[in-house]
């Protein structure tokens, strides 16, 4: 094992950690190192992820969770779980910052496993937290947090997963099943982060009546969902359902793809030649599938219409730009579609009484957002279905 | 004329382009993975020009199976190398492909190394060839250049240590004979070269020509170019001639070898285009591009037309100083792999790749 934070290695740093008490939920000293993390975020310019997470960390928006987590417990005795122990994806990406956040507003201990091959230095996001955890006006925090990396092996999982209140497992279907294989404590919970796919459903005829102007708008927004992390953040869209009849579809796709081509041009992102490669091989690949009725390949993006959608199907993806899209005439026909998996639904031309509707009618563990599109990417402290604040806390029963 | 390489440029292109447009015709028909592919995708299927001609990205041979002959016609599977926990690509080839392969490699190595069989090295050891059915690119590599030699002597132990004793005794037998060399590029650097170093080795293959492939991708994070390569070779094993050749397993009778200018040449069934790398636009001559090859010969699986993932650059037509005609091009590279972020690892916990 190797400290990043705090300086002092060994077993007595972890020892020590136990021994400090947890803080009550959004205690004033998390409060400000939250605000000022987001003041030194937002400012790194160079990175829209983390300037998105430090908008989301802003004061307003904290004050305002904070609000309604008090009007949701009222009268409630709430405390914090104890020790959460995070492990990192490889790829430090900022949706971990969010959970690591949450768990300490909610008061707890974290020990947070970064992956061994993540130098803090040569990362900005870290930099910083390292930076504001050294400040003596958080020694609260910097008693009660460490961040260490240990080339991963089951001994050290379970030397942490024991001294643990929470394992938070972010990293995918094979981090899950690996660690999944290590016991934790008997009285500790699990939150896991699977593989999880997105897609976006579009009412043609809505399409159709847009302006010029508010369709470049929607497939600008769209462009963010789907390219910003390569279309392959859990939530970026990779398969486009469209309803309507023939005709409408057939119009709406010819302006939305025209237009993202536009988008696409516009923002003058420099596409990787391999990724080039891989969109045309994966998109050739399919079409030589019976599912797939048509195939596109432009220098924005690749396009597989299909007749039908397999789970088989869906999996083919190389992100970075590949749309699969299928046609529904009417809104309930999207239900058998939905898989386990499936977690964020961006959608346009819908209210929200139609989207309850459908909620209701999908029979799988499939869909845990429905947004707008534009949105897929926002953080809710509600994510994959569950409270990132109501699992990091327990409540005391008083009668 | 040094056949295979006399055909000017009217004569080849024409003849080149009815020969693919007849194969893009005959894999439509007896192949239906590449009919959908091609159809689906819109794809004009006669081409008016080479460039016109539909291709496909070799990587598409490392997901799927494409074959256009019946299975129990497969006489030879070849797979491309790749490091371990990598996909390989399968070819399937045909008694009919295989020979027109192995005639088509003595052909555009005639002009070099002649017609005679000469006493051969190959830097390689014997235990690549186990399986005769299904070869390795290194394996397919091995038995194609083979051919050309008599008296074979695998240099390397199965450990990949040189035989030094057995090269001595080689070149005493054969003294004042032509030798013939063959072997990875990188194999015989890392090998041969390193340890002939290391050791204080030299030796002096005399009247001597060697022929390598197999890409400069390690090579170049060592820093070590095709000249670099060429001098050490002559300064460390005395070997007269070097020659570099271009070729992959997945295209059948697409092998480019170094002219004496130092440039890789098409002979007169095969072709290269350059492509831009995001847009796949054919580039003008000079420009560095993604490289696509063409071929008359796979008849057994769709490989008559294939974009690669290496860069290079088309440096003239029929006007290289070595007097061969056709296309004489260069070789980059490959392009770098694609970086990608995402919410799932990149490496997994315990290894191996998610989904």
């Amino acid at each position: 094992m190797k400290f990043y934070f705090p300086k002092e290695q060994g077993q007595q740093t972890l020892d020590r950690l136990n021994a400090r008490s947890p803080l009550e939920p959004f205690h004033p000293v998390v409060l400000q190192f939250v605000a000022a993390l987001s003041q030194r975020f937002v400012k790194l310019r160079q990175f829209p992820e983390i300037v998105a997470l430090g908008y989301w960390m802003r004061k307003a928006n904290i004050t305002s969770l904070q609000e309604q987590w008090e009007v949701a417990n009222l009268g409630r005795n709430i405390k914090a779980r104890g020790t959460v122990f995070h492990i990192a994806p490889s790829n430090v990406d900022t949706i971990f910052i969010y959970s690591w956040l949450l768990s300490l507003l909610a008061g707890n201990r974290n020990i947070i496993r970064l992956s061994s091959k993540e130098l803090p230095q040569q990362h900005t996001l870290l930099q910083v937290l390292l930076d504001e955890l050294s400040n003596p006006a958080y020694e609260l925090l910097a008693e009660r947090n460490i961040l260490l990396t240990y080339v991963h092996n089951d001994h050290t999982t379970e030397l942490l997963s024991k001294l643990c209140h929470v394992r938070v497992v972010w990293g995918g279907d094979s981090t899950v099943h690996a660690v999944r294989r290590v016991p934790l404590a008997p009285m500790a919970s699990e939150l896991v982060f699977a593989d999880r796919f997105s897609l976006s459903l579009i009412h043609a005829a809505s399409l159709n009546e847009l302006e010029q102007e508010k369709l470049i708008q929607l497939t600008g927004q769209f462009y963010n969902d789907a390219y910003w992390f390569d279309q392959l953040a859990c939530s970026s869209p990779r398969l486009i359902v469209w309803q309507g009849t023939t005709v409408e579809v057939e119009q709406a796709q010819q302006r939305f793809w025209q237009a993202l081509e536009e988008t696409h041009a516009s923002k003058q992102a420099e596409p990787q030649a391999a990724l080039q490669v891989q969109k045309l091989s994966t998109s050739l690949w399919l079409a030589a599938s019976d599912e797939a009725s048509q195939v596109a390949h432009t220098s924005a993006y690749s396009r597989v219409i299909l007749d039908t959608v397999t789970g088989e199907i869906r999996e083919r993806h190389c992100g970075g730009g590949f749309f699969l899209e299928t046609t529904i005439q009417l809104l309930e026909q999207l239900a058998p579609i939905i898989a386990d998996k499936d977690q964020t639904l961006t959608y346009f031309g819908y209210c929200k009484q139609q989207l309850e509707l459908l909620v209701s009618i999908i029979q799988t563990r499939g869909i845990d957002r429905i947004v707008p599109i534009g949105r897929a990417l926002d953080f809710q402290e509600i994510w994959d279905g569950q409270s990132f604040l109501r699992s990091f806390t327990r409540e005391v029963v008083i009668i | 004329m040094s056949y295979p390489y006399n055909l000017d440029k009217n004569s080849k292109q024409q003849q080149l382009l009815d020969g693919l447009n007849e194969l893009t015709a005959h894999h439509m028909e007896h192949n239906a993975a590449y009919r959908a592919m091609l159809t689906k995708s819109g794809q004009q299927e006669q081409g008016s020009s080479l460039e016109a001609v539909p291709y496909l990205p070799v990587q598409l041979f490392k997901l799927m199976e494409l074959v256009s002959v019946p299975q129990e016609d497969v006489v030879k599977v070849l797979t491309s190398s790749g490091t371990t926990g990598q996909q390989v690509s399968k070819i399937f080839l045909d008694k009919e492909t295989a020979s027109k392969q192995t005639k088509a490699l003595v052909e555009v190595m005639k002009p070099l190394i002649g017609g005679q069989r000469l006493p051969m090295v190959i830097f390689d050891s014997k235990s690549v060839l186990k399986d005769r059915r299904s070869f390795s690119a290194r394996g397919a590599g091995i038995l194609g250049f083979a051919n050309f030699g008599r008296g074979h002597f695998y240099a390397l132990n199965d450990d990949m240590s040189v035989d030094w004793d057995g090269l001595e005794q080689f070149i005493t037998q054969h003294n004042g004979n032509k030798i013939l060399l063959f072997g990875f590029t990188y194999m015989i650097w890392k090998h041969v070269v390193q340890e002939a170093k290391l050791k204080g080795k030299t030796i002096d293959f005399g009247d001597s020509i060697l022929i390598h492939g197999g890409g400069w991708k390690k090579l170049q994070e060592e820093a070590v170019d095709g000249e670099t390569f060429k001098l050490t070779l002559q300064s460390v094993l005395g070997i007269r001639k070097v020659h570099n050749y271009y070729g992959m397993v997945e295209q059948v009778g697409s092998i480019f070898v170094e002219c004496g200018q130092g440039h890789l040449h098409t002979p007169n069934y095969a072709d290269v285009v350059v492509r831009d790398p995001i847009t796949f636009n054919p580039l003008p001559y000079g420009q560095q591009g993604l490289i696509q090859v063409l071929s008359l010969l796979p008849t057994s699986y769709p490989g008559h037309s294939l974009l690669t993932e290496d860069t290079g650059t088309i440096h003239g037509e029929d006007n290289c100083p070595c007097g061969w005609k056709g296309k004489y091009f260069s070789v980059a590279g490959r392009i770098p792999k694609a970086e990608l972020r995402g919410c799932s690892d990149t490496y997994a916990f315990g290894g191996g790749r998610s989904a």
